[in-house]
């Protein structure tokens, strides 16, 4: 019915106009050609030769790192016999199981036995070459077969930092002589320092371990984390969906930008003064620690959290309204698992500067000297980078391996987070 | 249109609607009739309203922040912008077909099954099946896709993909469906099957559909409302207005004078 209406296309039979091609052989043409070739090769080579510098940065980074840590992994023994027949320890068989036992063997004098025998075996020197933990040693092998009591045994135990130092090729000419003496006899090995992995600080360094840092970053990470995640995430969505755009929004935008942007220490003063000053929160706590860094995570996850809402089409918002989805269920049906991948990447991003932040902790107390793991949010605790921190600054020459093995372990606690969050980035990301 | 003997049942009524953006009005003093039995066409050039003028019947103006929007529209005869219609239930009765295909990056059977499930529509999993089945089937996609509704929606062809839009919005059982622009991003394959459908669900569902494509607007549609500058210029039978228009710029257009 249309086709009254609809116009036709007017047709000419005018002659169609010759044109000139384009001469592309001239030498103009070609030494462009030649130049846009050459600046492709450039840019390749420029990219490339970044890309190589990075890696080769990183890889000597890694390898120094393992070289001079995997050491700190490693200790030295020295074998030692014992005769706790003939030292007749005063003790009830009955107190050598269950909780008593250390206190039983200690109480009963295991310690100068162990001494004795080093000096004995050894020449009056003989008790310098143990390391403080060495009567632990014999103290465990007695828990475990009480009837080592009744006779002579040989235990390897571990030496004392110096000796150590010096069979790892690194001691005083003193130490250095002393370990060429025991080597020759024999009675020097090496074995994994499993201490290093479960035990926390002390002042001598063959009896130092990681654990209570490791295990002080991990409550303070939990705690950032549930808290930063869930506010940042939330305030995100709220500036990104609901708030209107007006100054107030902006002010807020401004602030938060610079929020991410400022010193990690000033976070550390406000940590002091709020959590410790106002609320009086105990010092040194993981839950300080992570209030103080989910402070400072926060605004990086809101940053990463609204660039990966806005990047998702506004036509899946148009569908889900359009089909009656409320304005809660389009952010958390659609929304928000389209931006996921987005927000874990920032998360992680958040996160791993979190991990490796010293500054701010040092301010509210998660400096000091902590033997003990903490078993709680409350109890004193410190964390990696600044139980890195702290023994990089002893003199004693045993803590320089442990140092760097404190590195790896921090790093691959780093891994194995950035390991998760890309785990958990590809399960969430949507194939469109 | 011949005048038949049954009363047309009045789905959609609109009176003297604005609409501005800040302070640019965008449709000025509007009023239209939508009939429960017709597809009613909106034709005129970009920018003049159409879309927006569509999207109040539906409120999905809301959206827009600087939007606002004055007069009376009524569905059934009750006042959609009156505070006490919950704007869910309105889209939820008033479905929407988008200018590009957008279903949502999910399964072929999540995307029909996601409007009845969150108006809680179907009780057990059989019902929500036989939803997903019967509007798939509606939208002319059953046969294409029914061994492998568990594949993305985002994974089938353009025209395809805006079926199943379709069949998304039939599957909340909707009372008006409004379409814009549904054929502009597909090839003339697919919007052949998409007008087929238009007409297979006349009748079943009043529909308002925007078209740049004069000929499409004159095969689909009965009532054909032509939008020149924020304004309604004519509104009448189709058969009407491609044959013999009332108004000067209604022929100028239709001939291809402008736009
Ligand atoms: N979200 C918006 N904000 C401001 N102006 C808009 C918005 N959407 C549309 N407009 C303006 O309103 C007028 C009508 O637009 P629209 O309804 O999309 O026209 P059509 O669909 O007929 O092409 C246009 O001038 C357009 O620029
Ligand atoms: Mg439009």
């Amino acid at each position: 019915m249309s086709d009254t209406l609809v116009p036709q296309i007017p047709t000419t039979n005018a002659e169609p106009v010759r044109r000139v091609p384009t001469d592309w052989t001239t030498q103009a043409m070609q030494s462009r050609i030649r130049r846009r070739y050459a600046s492709e090769r450039r840019f390749r080579f420029a990219g490339l030769a970044a890309v190589w510098l990075s890696a080769a940065f990183l890889a000597y980074l890694l390898i120094t790192m393992v070289m001079q840590g995997a050491s700190g992994f490693v200790e030295t023994r020295v074998s030692l016999p014992v005769d706790l027949a003939a030292a007749k320890l005063p003790i009830e068989p009955a107190r050598l199981v269950g909780r008593g036992a250390d206190l039983a063997l200690a109480g009963a004098g295991l310690e100068g036995t162990v001494l004795a025998a080093a000096s004995a075996k050894y020449g009056k020197d003989g008790a310098n070459l143990l390391s403080d933990g060495a009567w632990a040693v014999v103290r465990d092998a007695i828990k475990a077969d009480p009837s080592l009591l009744q006779r002579k045994a040989v235990f390897e135990v571990p030496v004392s930092s110096p000796i150590d130092v010096a069979a790892k090729g690194n001691g005083t000419p003193d130490a250095e002589a002393v370990v060429a003496r025991l080597k020759a006899s024999g009675a020097l090995s090496r074995g994994f320092n499993a201490g290093f992995l479960t035990s926390a600080d002390s002042t001598d360094a063959t009896r130092v371990g990681i654990w209570g840092a490791f295990k002080g970053s991990l409550l303070t990470m939990v705690v950032t984390l549930l808290l930063a995640f869930p506010i940042g995430v939330l305030s995100a969505l709220y500036l990104e969906e609901y708030a209107p755009k007006n100054r107030w929004t902006d002010l807020i935008e401004v602030s938060i930008n610079n929020l991410a942007a400022v010193p990690s220490i000033i976070f550390g003063l406000l940590g002091l003064a709020v959590f410790l000053g106002t609320f009086g929160m105990p010092r040194s706590a993981p839950i300080v620690g992570g209030l103080t860094l989910a402070l400072m995570t926060m605004p990086v996850i809101v940053i990463a959290g609204r660039n990966a809402i806005k990047s998702v089409p506004p036509s899946i918002r148009d569908a889900a309204l359009g089909i009656g989805a409320s304005p809660v269920q389009v952010v958390f049906h659609h929304v928000l698992p389209l931006a996921l991948p987005g927000i874990l990447t920032g998360t992680i991003i958040g996160m791993a500067r979190a991990l490796g932040e010293t500054a701010p902790l040092l301010m509210i107390g998660m400096r000091a000297f902590i033997a003990a793991p903490p078993s709680g949010l409350k109890d004193p605790a410190t964390v990696l980078p600044v139980q890195i921190f702290l023994w990089s600054d002893q003199v004693s020459r045993g803590f320089v391996e442990k140092t760097s093995a404190a590195i790896i372990v921090l790093l691959v606690f780093l891994l194995a987070m950035n390991g998760v969050a890309i785990y958990l980035r590809n399960r969430f990301e949507t194939r469109w | 249109m011949t005048k038949s003997l049954k009363m047309p049942i009045l789905k959609m009524t609109a009176r003297n609607v604005s609409v501005a953006y800040g302070s640019k009005i965008a449709i000025n003093n509007v009023s239209i009739d939508v009939d429960q039995d017709e597809v009613v066409a909106f034709i005129g050039p970009s920018g003049c309203g159409k879309s927006t003028f569509l999207r109040t019947l539906n409120r999905m103006n809301d959206t827009v922040a600087s939007a606002r929007v004055t007069g009376e529209i009524k569905l059934d005869g009750q006042d959609i912008y009156s505070p006490d219609m919950d704007v869910v239930q309105l889209r939820a009765r008033v479905g929407m077909v988008f200018q590009k295909p957008n279903p949502f990056p999910k399964s072929i059977y999540e995307n029909v099954a996601y409007g009845p499930r969150i108006h809680g529509l179907a009780g057990a999993k059989a019902d929500l099946d036989r939803i997903v089945e019967k509007s798939l089937r509606r939208a002319g996609l059953w046969d294409e896709v029914k061994d492998r509704l568990s594949d993305s929606g985002t994974a089938l062809s353009g025209g395809q993909q805006q079926r199943l839009c379709i069949a998304r919005a039939i599957a909340v059982d909707p009372e008006v469906i409004l379409m814009d622009e549904p054929c502009s991003a597909l090839d003339p394959i697919a919007t052949a099957k998409i007008e087929e459908l238009i007409h297979e669900l006349r009748g079943r569902y009043a529909m308002v559909i925007v078209t740049h494509n004069m000929q499409q607007a004159a095969r689909v549609s009965q009532k054909t409302a032509f939008f020149h500058l924020g304004s309604l210029v004519e509104y009448g039978n189709t058969s009407d207005i491609f044959t013999n228009p009332r108004e000067e710029r209604t022929k100028d257009y239709i001939t291809g004078r402008y736009g």
